[in-house]
């Protein structure tokens, strides 16, 4: 009885609470599955996707969260724009292709290299252990021994969950189950020290758009000057011609 | 008499699966050749569009309606009447013209901000290279700003309008990612 009051007053203290805004940076080596896997949260066909070389941002609302979704492009030639958006994450989720075994070494590495950045390093993080459905497709221990996920985690202090998956098989309420069950466990991670994240996500967010907006204040002066300094040489070369032209008729004359 | 009620019940909403693409750049991007290109037209006397050319074209099931509007400087304020009803912005730059990288970022800053254009996907054609020696996408993202877009999606796409490369791969992205808008 008294455990069922209990449960009544935490469920309705939870019920109170405002809605918390959420920001996912999904990452991992292209064609992983990071698409299929959102556009499956999103109640989207994963089907039939092209490659993503830049960004898309899903917005969508999970429980007491306003949950948004940043999914970048994992192409080498790409990954190098993730490292603007970790400032705004409150969480990361990784997502891997277990059947391709020939470039577990890269992914590990590109998962070190994001795990160790300034930005991310403390913040939880979700491993999608993607396309269980295929043959060939690496077990959840041998993806962690292959990442060395637990020395990697645990150096970079952060909270890891991973979830064997198949993002393909199903969108909507048919999304492979332990999609979902990763994404509450990201979530309500994030929500354990919610305070403590937001605040860094502010703070670091402030001091990147500041660098952004005084770049872009540094272009637009230099747009200006070469416009200008265009416009002069194209008039300076109209009095050259105009002087010239003068010569030739005083010649003449 | 049903015949003719449907017929303009037709005229009235157009069909569901019409798009409207805006081709817009810098002048010399290469805008009216990668059209061109997309209506399968001959590409070897092309001028400086001065207004604009419009071609529609079928890509898997879409009937997409490409505008390209010419993209020199004083004729760049007209850009803005072509705004409505967009689609998917397409945005064309000259990848082997690095000078000119700070002002075309300029000029892109200022249509993402326009509010007819909000939330509008946008493609960018980095025409000019063959794929294999493009410069990075991420380092064109950042030089472009790319980096700094929250409110709508993005892709890059290497391409050259002169050889047809890349360019029908970027029309796929299209497709594949058309949220038709409330009309």
């Amino acid at each position: 009885m008294f455990s069922l009051m209990a449960n009544c007053c935490s469920w309705l203290k939870r019920w109170r609470e405002p809605a918390r805004k959420v920001t996912l940076v999904m990452v991992g080596l292209d064609n992983a599955g990071k698409t299929a896997a959102v556009r499956g949260i999103q109640g989207e066909n994963p089907q039939d996707l092209a490659p993503t070389v830049g960004f898309s941002k899903v917005d969508l609302k999970q429980g007491k969260f306003e949950v948004t979704i940043f999914d970048l492009g994992g192409g080498k030639r790409i990954r190098d724009i993730w490292k603007n958006y970790y400032s705004e994450s409150h969480g990361v989720v990784f997502v891997v292709d277990s059947s391709d075994v020939q470039r577990i070494q890269e992914t590990r590495e590109t998962m070190a290299q994001v795990l160790q950045h300034p930005r991310i390093a403390g913040k939880p993080v979700l491993v999608l252990a993607n396309k269980q459905d295929l043959e060939g497709a690496l077990a959840e221990a041998d993806i962690i021994e292959n990442l060395s996920l637990e020395k990697l985690v645990n150096e970079n202090k952060c909270l890891c969950q991973i979830e064997p998956c198949s993002a393909i098989l199903g969108c909507g309420k048919k999304v492979d189950k332990s999609i979902k069950k990763g994404l509450s466990w990201l979530l309500s991670n994030i929500a354990k020290d919610y305070e403590a994240i937001a605040e860094r996500v502010q703070k670091d967010t402030a001091e990147q758009r500041a660098l952004e907006e005084q770049d872009k204040k540094e272009r637009a002066e230099r747009v200006r000057r070469i416009r200008e300094e265009r416009w002069e040489n194209g008039n300076a070369l109209k009095s050259v011609r105009f002087v010239s032209c003068c010569l030739h008729h005083v010649c003449v004359f | 008499m049903e015949g003719l009620l449907s017929i303009l019940r037709r005229l009235k909403q157009p069909p569901e699966c019409e798009v409207r693409l805006l081709l817009l750049g810098l002048d010399n991007a290469g805008k009216t050749t990668l059209l061109k290109q997309l209506a399968a037209e001959d590409i070897s006397h092309i001028t400086p569009t001065q207004g604009f050319n419009i071609k529609s074209v079928q890509s898997s099931g879409f009937k997409l309606n490409v505008w390209d509007i010419g993209g020199q400087r004083k004729i760049r304020p007209y850009w803005r009447n072509y705004f409505e009803n967009t689609d998917v912005l397409i945005y064309v730059i000259d990848s082997s013209d690095r000078k000119r990288f700070e002002e075309t970022s300029l000029e892109l800053a200022e249509l993402l901000e326009e509010e007819k254009l909000a939330a509008v996907p946008l493609l960018v054609f980095a025409n000019k290279q063959d794929l294999m020696t493009a410069s990075p996408a991420s380092e064109l993202a950042e030089s472009l700003n790319l980096h700094t877009i929250r409110d709508r999606m993005w892709q890059v796409q290497a391409c050259s309008a002169l050889t047809a490369e890349g360019v029908q791969d970027g029309m796929t992205w299209v497709c594949r990612n058309i949220k038709f808008r409330k009309r």
